[in-house]
């Protein structure tokens, strides 16, 4: 039957058709020819701009229901440059942390000068340590692989390219419809499950963004405990390299 | 332990059990929806913030102790308990470009011997940012120079830090200073340079060094291969000529190590001779540090630094000073002579008196995070050693910050050490501390 319907078919329309077609699977369907790499790609610029100003909401949820939430604004430039500030409670107000790649420091009004931190610490306490909360795009220090592919989803399997990122392994779903991650499980280099974190509630922010609102996250490491990070505003913006310095740390607040 | 101890232990149980009954309240806390209204974090031209603090104090006074010879002699007692209440309130009004920065310290302390009180500014700057590569800043600032947790022997323009409290803020000095910064890529990521001119005149930073000078001080950063690097320079009449250099690196995601130099000229320094008279001395000294920072898999930070105080007395000198304190007491009780006295009061004040004046220290600082599942509950322990004569003091404490924006702190420091050492020539035995602190 389907013989006869291609023989039936002129010669030079078949040679188009079947040109075309081939042209289409590799065109009109990107999906299909991602690799890991530039869907993790896909997924950093769909999460955010590379340069951008930001507000999110942190809350530490216990066990038993009681909280406590911080402010951060936070700004990021290029691959590897981002600082945060803390906005609230007045507990924790002025305190900004700033990464340069692999390099983290925190500034507290007090102490008046920035110390050096690691990106296992927390400078919030709870789930979320520091490399959560001053997170570089993930293409920026995961190499990555498809582990499985549904109609709906990919699985990724992501390696750390350095030793001195904060989770040696990513498992990530990636939502094919938005290209934004679903869950992430993190893994040390043993293997142990350290925390997994989950994108929830799609919203509309500025410059046609589309992404996740809420970030969760719970760990074996803390049972019963979970963080939650809420955006609220994500514009993109540029800043001068100097805004990303030691200097400049007491005076973040400025750019607002 | 010695007496008193009783009667200190059944005080911290009181105080854990209030702790215990804050936490139990704490988690009576319904949960909510998440919602998030930005509005209320709008930036504002005018926003201050501080704490309020109230402090109790409990000391079991050491009265074989040199100090407490001094402080005491006229109304001896076994205890002293102080009670301070302190309020510091920092604001912030910007306009374009202009900044006005001020954070004013005011506490008020009552204890056995009466009352007392104190207003500082400790700073009050006007700071002018036209591009984010220069700042200048007019006015009374703090600096906080070199990268040690406890000692900063690069702090050429700041006061000492209080190594029980390294934290805390700290007045500054009056000056006129000009931030340049400029960052590039490659392995030399960032380069500023701090200039601060810091005058001495009648009434402007008196207590800095001589009059009548106008000094100047200056700090080179650089971020080269991932390493903080400073050096830093101080030159002007209030104080002789000094260098220094500093670095900050982590070797680990979770172990930094840092370290500092400084080489003062034209030291001058009054020291206790052995025919017990103040003499003066000069000459150039160094002082150093080396430090580490490491973090466990469990949370336990860990701060180690080796302190060389070339400024400091020496293991004799400071024996020579205990045993004229001796001396002196004995001497007044059995003839009613007070002039060994004075001069061992006199010999005090200039200089002995300091905390951690000999020459080699110890510090080490151990806490750990949200221990036994509790968030937000830190347990820690300070100690500080004196390498030369082993007097030591040991400070273990818990800090709970789980109520929003309160901080309650409690600690117990101890001091021991052999016969006319510094430790335990201290006046106090030991330290009961109650410290809770809101911030708003």
């Amino acid at each position: 039957m389907i013989q006869r319907i291609i023989s039936s078919i002129p010669r030079k329309l078949f040679l188009n058709i079947f040109v075309y077609g081939i042209l289409i699977l590799f065109l009109a369907g990107p999906s299909a020819a991602l690799d890991g790499n530039e869907i993790l790609l896909q997924v950093d610029r769909n999460l955010q701009p590379e340069s951008y100003e930001m507000y999110r909401k942190l809350i530490n949820i216990e066990p038993d229901g009681s909280k406590k939430e911080y402010v951060l604004y936070t700004v990021k430039k290029g691959q590897d440059k981002m600082v945060a500030l803390f906005l609230s409670p007045a507990s924790e107000k002025g305190r900004a942390t700033l990464r340069l790649g692999d390099n983290m420091w925190l500034y507290i009004p007090n102490v008046g000068k920035p110390l050096r931190i690691t990106s296992l610490q927390s400078v919030v306490g709870g789930v979320f340590n520091n490399s959560d909360i001053l997170r570089l795009d993930y293409s920026a220090e995961y190499n990555t692989a498809i582990l499985e592919e549904t109609a709906e989803a990919y699985v990724l399997d992501c390696k750390a390219k350095t030793s001195s990122v904060a989770y040696d392994r990513l498992k990530m779903n990636v939502d094919k419809k938005t290209m934004t991650p679903v869950t992430i499980e993190c893994h040390a280099a043993s293997g142990m499950l350290i925390k997994t974190l989950y994108y929830k509630e799609i919203k509309e922010f500025s410059d046609g963004l589309s992404r996740p609102s809420v970030l969760e996250t719970d760990s074996p490491l803390y049972k019963g405990y979970k963080s939650v990070m809420i955006y609220a505003k994500i514009n993109k913006k540029e800043f001068a390299d100097e805004v990303f310095t030691l200097n400049y740390l007491p005076r973040v607040d400025e750019l607002r | 332990m010695k007496k008193g101890c009783g009667r200190i232990f059944c005080r911290l149980l009181f105080f854990a059990a209030v702790l215990f009954l804050l936490f139990s309240h704490a988690n009576a806390a319904p949960e909510e929806d998440y919602s998030f209204d930005l509005k209320a974090f709008e930036s504002k031209p005018f926003e201050f913030g501080g704490y309020a603090e109230i402090k109790w104090e409990h000391m079991d006074l050491n009265k074989e102790g040199a100090f407490y010879t001094l402080n005491f002699n006229d109304d001896p007692r076994s205890t002293l308990d102080r009670f301070t209440g302190t309020l510091q309130l920092g604001g912030r009004y910007k306009k374009g470009i202009w900044a006005f920065n001020g954070l004013l310290n005011a506490a008020g302390r009552h204890d056995n011997n009466g009352w007392s009180d104190s207003v500082d500014i400790f700073e009050a700057n006007l700071s002018l940012k036209p591009t984010p590569f220069a700042i200048i800043d007019l006015g009374k600032k703090t600096f906080k120079w070199g990268k040690g947790y406890a000692w900063n022997p690069v702090g050429f323009i700041d006061r000492p830090k209080d190594p029980n409290d390294p934290e805390e803020a700290m007045e500054g000095y009056i000056v006129t200073g000009l931030d340049l910064i400029k960052s590039f890529n490659g392995s030399l990521q960032t380069v500023a340079l701090t200039t601060v001119v810091l005058p001495v005149w009648e009434g402007v930073n008196e207590d800095f060094g001589e009059k009548d000078h106008v000094n100047f001080a200056g700090k080179l950063y650089m971020l080269y291969r991932d390493t903080d690097i400073d050096l830093v320079v101080f030159t002007g009449n209030s104080r002789s000529t000094r260098f220094g250099a500093d670095f900050s690196t982590n070797l680990t995601t979770n172990f930094e190590i840092h370290g500092e130099f400084a080489y003062i000229t034209d030291y001058q320094q009054n020291y206790l001779s052995e025919i017990r008279a103040s003499t003066p001395r000069k000459g150039s000294i160094k002082k150093y540090l080396a430090g580490l920072r490491y973090l466990t898999e469990n949370d336990i930070t860990t701060i180690i630094e080796l302190y060389h105080n070339g400024a400091g007395f020496s293991e004799s000198e400071l024996a020579n000073f205990y045993q004229l304190v001796d001396d002196a007491d004995t001497n007044l009780q059995n003839t009613g002579s007070d002039t060994l006295f004075h001069t061992a009061e006199s010999i005090s004040d200039m200089g002995y008196a300091a905390p951690q004046l000999g020459r080699n220290y110890l510090y080490l600082k151990i806490n750990q995070k949200d221990p036994f599942d509790i968030l937000y509950f830190t347990p820690g322990l300070i100690a500080i050693l004196n390498l030369d004569d082993q007097s030591f003091s040991i400070t273990p404490e818990i800090l709970y910050t789980g109520f929003t924006n309160w901080e309650l702190r409690m600690r117990m420091t101890f001091l021991n050490g052999g016969n006319h050492t510094e430790f335990a020539e201290k006046q106090n035995e030991n330290k009961l501390e109650c410290r809770i602190r809101y911030h708003f």
